[in-house]
């Protein structure tokens, strides 16, 4: 956006840059490789999505609505709002862990504000399939969590596994960091004077709180809760390593169409179903944020 | 930032919140790294130090081979994704028209589209123009995913390197050709060593992408690693995580640092976190 900008403010300079073609050829490449590569299996989605299965088990392109009718069941209804639930879930519980701790490191961080910041960045960054099986061999039933349970007494053991809170748990632990980093960006670029002039005018803590840092902040938060919902709600290692089949998502269900179930065209229709779902969401973000452009 | 007056009261709650979270972050990891050790099978409790789940990995030739097609996977993807965002970054950079920005957006999509479906649909197009699973595939489907991160980094460098310094470089006669390959890549070297790690961590750590774009052998590590987690939780899986870990983390580090070493320009991190200074 801001390179928009610049080119309109340096309209003599921009002139000159423009009388090689040497940029559009620049462009050239990426752009095709980008649309052979990622437009077309976009859209080979969105057709197969009408396709059909042929008797011998083949994927083959069709014109009929008949996968779009099948998942309009009860079975798959249940399972498309158990995602819903469970990402929205997460989204919730994220920002609950990442505002106080985004708060913290912003605003008392100090020095150290660097180090923090990147300390949670690198696990996050680094491999989410080995993040998500140490969350499984730390609640399985003879894992840590279990065993000091066990040892200190106060239960003879308790089954995280294969319940809806280990799976919502797993997400958390897996996406929460992209909660963190808007909320951060946005509590740094707070102008703390703001803080300051509630506490003049005789606001307590929680008053200043919800009547000035929140609402300003409030861009990080809708920032981070797209960013955790798109992931989440896409998931199916989750799912698939800490639940079973009772806590399946729709990542689950396209990945079993591809992967197990070879029913191509169906999970075309699930795929497609999802991304809808997730531009609505975007749609209403990219609303509720353009709205208040004046106040950054 | 020296603007801002000190506040005075430090928030306890939200202090708290934050020490606990961070045990919460590296709990299990180090729980992980720690029973790697072990010497019994156990999860629970460490009864001796012991390398012998390294040693089983070393002499596990197919998770060996994993490793090595990983490596060559990322190493690939990096230099490809490198090439094509840098080009990318540069043509978006000075092409402000209409298309260009349509062309910023549909490149841009990769990041916001949930990875399952990148997945499946590489995998539709794949299959769809013939072409048999392999790594190569993994290969073309990583850098179409990558090529974005390279960009956003690379761009946000462009951005403070401006306009003028390659007018400078035209006004003493260079074509735009040499201004870029002379003046410009030279002053990108930082940005495009960050991205570059960044890219080869991401994508050798991958699992939804390999998952639905490989073939059969040898299959991406992240991929065989998904198959032994879902057999059961074992020492062994515990050696590989700790040591996917390790590696990760290292190059994560690299790129977040190395950059801010070359000068004053903006780090990975601050491109991440979208900080200012």
């Amino acid at each position: 956006m801001t390179t928009v900008e610049q080119g309109d403010v340096h309209t003599g300079t921009r002139r000159s840059a423009q009388r090689t073609s040497l940029w559009g050829w620049l462009l050239a490449l990426p752009t095709a490789w980008m649309v052979t590569f990622f437009v077309s299996s976009m859209a080979l989605i969105v057709m197969l999505s009408f396709g059909r299965t042929t008797n011998d088990g083949y994927p083959a392109f069709a014109a009929s609505t008949a996968n779009y009718r099948a998942i309009w069941n009860e079975v798959y209804l249940e399972l498309f709002l158990r995602s819903l639930l469970y990402a929205l879930a997460t989204v919730v519980i994220s920002a609950l862990i990442a505002y106080p701790v985004a708060y913290a490191i912003a605003l008392h961080g100090g020095r150290y504000k660097n180090a923090l910041i990147a300390a949670i960045v690198v696990p996050f960054f680094a491999s989410y399939l080995v993040r998500m099986y140490a969350w499984k061999a730390l609640l399985s039933d003879d894992g840590l969590v279990n065993s000091g349970l066990r040892a200190s007494g106060i239960s003879d053991g308790v089954t995280f596994l294969n319940t809806p809170w280990a799976v919502v748990g797993g997400l958390v632990y897996g996406f929460v960091v992209f909660m963190i980093l808007p909320v951060y960006a946005s509590l740094e670029r707070l102008d703390t004077s703001l803080i300051e002039a509630g506490k003049d005018l005789y606001h307590g803590p929680v008053r200043t709180f919800v009547g000035v840092t929140l609402p300003a902040t409030r861009a990080g938060l809708y920032g981070g809760a797209l960013l955790v919902f798109l992931p989440a709600l896409g998931d199916f290692v989750s799912a698939q390593l800490l639940g079973g089949a009772s806590t399946y998502m729709m990542g689950n269900l396209v990945q079993q169409q591809f992967a197990e179930g070879q029913n191509w065209p169906l999970g075309s229709a699930l795929t497609v179903g999802m991304m809808a779902a997730l531009t609505v969401l975007m749609v209403a973000y990219l609303r509720a944020t353009a709205t208040r452009g004046g106040e950054r | 930032m020296a603007r801002r007056r000190r506040l005075e009261r430090k928030p306890l709650l939200a202090v708290v919140a934050t020490v606990v979270f961070f045990a919460w972050l590296y709990l299990p990891i180090l729980a992980v790294a720690l029973f790697s050790f072990n010497d019994k099978k156990s999860l629970s409790s460490f009864s001796g130090f012991s390398l012998r789940w390294y040693d089983d990995l070393v002499h596990d030739r197919a998770l060996l081979d994993s490793l090595v097609a990983s490596l060559t996977i990322a190493s690939i993807a990096t230099v490809g994704s490198l090439v094509l965002g840098t080009m990318l970054a540069l043509g978006l950079e000075r092409v402000t028209s209409r298309r260009g920005r349509v062309i910023g957006a549909v490149t841009l999509l990769p990041l916001v589209t949930p990875e399952i479906v990148t997945g499946v649909a590489a995998l539709l197009l794949f299959t769809g123009i013939g072409m048999k699973l392999s790594m190569t595939t993994v290969v073309l489907a990583e850098i179409t995913f990558s090529i974005a991160y390279v960009t956003v980094i690379v761009r946000g460098r462009l951005t403070a390197i401006a306009l003028e310094v390659e007018e400078a470089a035209r006004d003493l006669g260079c074509t735009p050709a040499q201004a870029v390959r002379l003046v410009i890549l030279p002053m990108l070297v930082p940005a495009l060593l960050g991205a570059g790690l960044l890219v080869f961590a991401l994508v050798f750590d991958d699992f939804v992408l390999a998952f639905f774009t490989t073939g059969v052998d040898p299959q991406p590590l992240p991929v065989r690693v998904y198959s032994s987690i879902r057999f059961g939780v074992s020492p062994s899986i515990n050696a590989i995580g700790t040591l996917m870990l390790l590696g990760s983390a290292l190059l994560i580090v690299a790129a977040l640092t190395l950059p801010r070493l070359f000068g004053r320009g903006q780090s990975s991190l601050d491109l991440i976190t979208g900080g200012h200074r």
